[in-house]
């Protein structure tokens, strides 16, 4: 084709403009995609970002419920807080990572256990450790009120990254309904795995539409929690030196806080240890059993609805259940807890929740003064409305808390700290998580643990190599 | 080209020559010109910002270590070498190509099927409801179709499992076990895409010429005979239209399986742009899971371009 266009613009030069074009926005889109680092300073008067895992409705609830808190700090300061939407923990770090490449610069960060190395490691949120330090009188009341396992499980390489106001361990919850159609009596503070098992047994007996227990695969409370009874874990349990500067202060004359050091460190993977092969074996048997119906991934809303309508007998769950089974329609009374039953070990798991500062935000100190607020007594319930989680603060742990929701033995939440152990998730949890899923399924639908956890521990050394 | 259609383009250039030497028609054929170029820009734009840079910019990050907290690092081929040793990630394309061929040709077959038994109804409205019914999943959201087979196909207390116990039959590890969910996973995709397949039969039937179909009938030939003989080869140029991209679509499975199973049990419905998705977005390895997405682009290709090697031989253009 000649002749018919002008030769003011031709096809070539077209290409050109469009070959460079495209290059400059490939350039452009590789040299946004690296973090920008973050200043420091302080901006007060500034509207603080935060992310929270949830949904917006919730989001924007809490965010009107801080504002005056927020305005008592800094009359000209706001708090937006971004709902992050997800199924786990797994999807929630997986889209605020995204958020952050995408070049969104958030302050605040509220992360459970499951994140915070993740995010400390990358250095996306900062050691609290001077601020600490700085307002460590003002602190003594926090610290006084908070077990120090849960402070410790908030530290890495022997810095603290978040302060807590939350946590949730893997206690055992049952129907008291269908006990008492079993014959059962509510289980002891001692109770044992044969204890758990011939509870299991009586509750089958009720019929084929109630599962005697029933459990999700995850990390937080899944067969990880026979796996810790089992004295076992995933990796080797270590911990980080350091930290001296906190203990000795804060804890100085606490008991509890012996032993205490710079946070947990995730070692070698240990996925097919015997504990492990044991204690997954263990739930295969009991679904083979039917003792238990096949697990969910993730989650854990499907498993709170079979629970809340009388079909399922025992389940793992911690305080946030108190709330989600009321919210459920199930009435006080009609169920209750007791700690994770004993096995070779009395060892269960927990995971806490806190808040960080992200290392990007241009206004720390204000963010700092806004986690300090957010870890007061009275901010909880703002944030926390109905028990949907467990208090970090001892003070907040209260019959008078419980008594709208139940359960009555609502005690052994607290109870059971000592001597847990916090979920084991190092910096490559995402990689963990993905793996435990897939292994678990596999070992589910095939029946040999054996082999699924001999994949799980090359899956876990290949991440810890490559992280 | 005809004799008449040769002379009206002859004079339709004798007339633009004519106005080029007029005053003033240059600038009217620049004009003409940027608005060309204009119309033009705009789908170059779109494919550009929407396939293109992407690919480009998937390309690059390919030869990079990049976990989108510090910046990239050059690791050359690092990432393709490290992939064709990576019996996971492998093991995600088997599953693909696995998923793939299941669904596209179901997805065929039903939707050639469907097409021809509404194609015979005789009566038009019973036509648009079954065309209307059939396409109806398509519109629907796919990851809510997902949440909702994910219930109905539950083991424990799924719809479809109540329906098997009340008629006596046993409950089936719909998504449990990695061969049904397998099969769980080609039925759902099928299900929501065979009206995108079938749309595209019943249209194509309809312009079969009817003279062609009566010389057969006239000949003897029964309904199957013409359905084997006169209709699929007419309307194989539109098979291979639907194959294609039944076979691209399912290619780039992500949405049911990670909603239905994330992927389980095990790997057995891990789709490899689920490994892409686990590889970048959960284990932070951004220039490993483009390796990934490239490697899966060229298979598309590759696949695209044999089935239109075939075509040549099949497909039968009138």
């Amino acid at each position: 084709m000649t002749g018919s266009f002008g030769p003011t613009m031709d096809r070539r030069t077209l290409l050109k403009l469009g070959g460079t074009g495209l290059a400059l926005t490939g350039l452009a889109s590789l040299a946004a995609c690296s973090s920008s680092g973050g200043g420091g300073g302080t901006n007060a008067s500034a509207t603080l970002k935060m992310l929270y895992f949830g949904d917006q409705k919730a989001a924007t609830t809490i965010q009107k419920a801080l504002q005056p808190q927020i305005k008592k700090i800094d009359k000209n300061a706001g708090l937006e807080i971004t709902a992050i939407n997800g199924t786990d923990w797994n999807d929630f770090i997986a889209k605020v990572l995204t958020q952050i490449a995408a070049g969104s610069a958030p302050d605040l960060v509220s992360v459970a256990t499951e994140g915070l190395q993740q995010m400390a490691a990358k250095q996306m949120i900062m050691p609290l450790d001077s601020y600490v330090t700085k307002d460590m009188s003002s602190l003594k009341s926090y610290f006084d009120d908070v077990h120090p396992a849960l402070v410790e499980s908030m530290m890495y390489q022997g810095h603290l990254y978040e302060l807590t106001d939350s946590f949730n361990a893997g206690s055992m919850f049952y129907s008291t309904d269908l006990y008492s159609q079993a014959g059962l009596t509510a289980p002891s503070d001692k109770w044992t795995m044969d204890d758990f098992h011939n509870n299991a047994e009586k509750l089958a007996t009720l019929g084929s539409k109630t599962n005697a227990f029933d459990w999700v695969v995850r990390l937080w409370g899944s067969w990880t929690s026979f796996l810790y009874a089992n004295d076992g874990n995933l990796l080797t349990e270590g911990k980080y030196s350091g930290g001296d500067w906190l203990w000795n202060k804060a804890y100085a004359d606490n008991p509890q806080a012996k032993g205490r050091r710079g946070g947990w460190k995730w070692g070698d993977p240990t996925a097919n240890s015997k504990a492990a092969i044991e204690a997954l074996e263990y739930v295969i048997e009991l679904q083979r059993a039917n003792l238990s119906p096949s697990p969910d991934v993730g989650g854990g809303g499907t498993l709170q609805g079979l629970f809340a309508s009388g079909r399922i007998g025992m389940t793992i769950g911690g305080g946030f259940w108190a709330g989600g089974l009321h919210n459920a329609g199930m009435k006080d009374g009609s169920f209750d807890v007791q700690k994770f039953p004993i096995w070779k070990s009395d060892k269960s798991l927990f995971g806490a929740g806190g808040y960080g500062i992200f290392n990007t935000s241009k206004n720390k100190d204000l963010a700092w003064e806004v986690v300090k607020m957010l870890v007061k007594p009275e901010t909880f319930d703002l944030v926390y409305p109905g028990n949907v989680t467990t208090p970090a603060r001892k003070s907040l742990m209260t019959a008078d808390r419980y008594k709208t929701t139940g359960p009555d033995h609502w005690s052994v939440f607290w109870d059971q700290l000592d001597g847990s152990v916090p979920i084991s998730a190092p910096p490559y949890y995402q990689a963990l998580a993905t793996s435990l899923n897939q292994r678990t399924t596999q070992a589910i639908s095939s029946g040999n643990a054996k082999a699924a956890l001999d994949g799980m521990q090359s899956d876990l050394e290949k991440a810890q190599a490559n992280s | 080209m005809s004799t008449a259609t040769e002379t009206r383009v002859t004079a339709s250039r004798a007339k633009s020559l004519r106005a080029a030497r007029r005053p003033g028609a240059r600038r009217a054929a620049r004009r003409e010109a940027v608005f060309g170029y204009l119309m033009i820009g705009l789908a170059v734009a779109f494919v550009s910002v929407f396939t293109l840079i992407p690919i480009l910019v998937s390309l690059g990050l390919s030869f990079f270590s990049w976990d989108v907290i510090t910046p990239p690092q050059f690791v050359g081929f690092k990432n393709f070498t490290r992939l064709f040793s990576d019996g996971q990630v492998l093991s995600s394309f088997g599953v693909t190509i696995v998923l793939a061929i299941g669904i596209v040709v179901l997805q065929i077959a039903l939707g050639l099927l469907l097409a021809v038994l509404v194609n015979n109804r005789k009566h038009k409205w019973t036509k648009a409801l079954f065309r209307t019914t059939f396409y109806l999943p398509l519109l629907a959201s796919t990851a809510a179709v997902s949440i909702f087979m994910g219930y109905l196909f539950d083991a424990k207390f799924g719809l479809i499992n109540y329906y098997l116990n009340e008629i006596g039959l046993p409950s089936v590890p719909w998504l449990v076990n990695p061969t049904t969910a397998q099969i769980t996973m080609v039925l759902v995709v099928v299900w929501q895409q065979v009206g995108f397949t079938f749309v595209l039969f019943v249209a194509s039937l309809t312009s079969v010429p009817t003279d062609v179909l009566e010389a057969a009938s006239i000949d003897g030939a029964g309904p199957w005979r013409t359905l084997f003989r006169i209709k699929v080869p007419l309307i194989s140029p539109t098979i291979l239209f639907a194959t294609v991209v039944a076979m691209i679509n399912a290619m780039q499975l992500f949405d049911q399986p990670f909603i239905m199973t994330k992927g389980g049990p095990g790997t057995a419905t891990t789709t490899a742009t689920i490994s892409m998705y686990q590889t970048g977005f959960q284990n932070l390895q951004f220039g490993y899971a483009s390796a990934i997405a490239i490697l899966l682009l060229v298979i598309i290709l590759i696949v695209t371009g044999v089935q239109f090697l075939a075509a040549r031989k099949l497909v039968f253009y009138q």
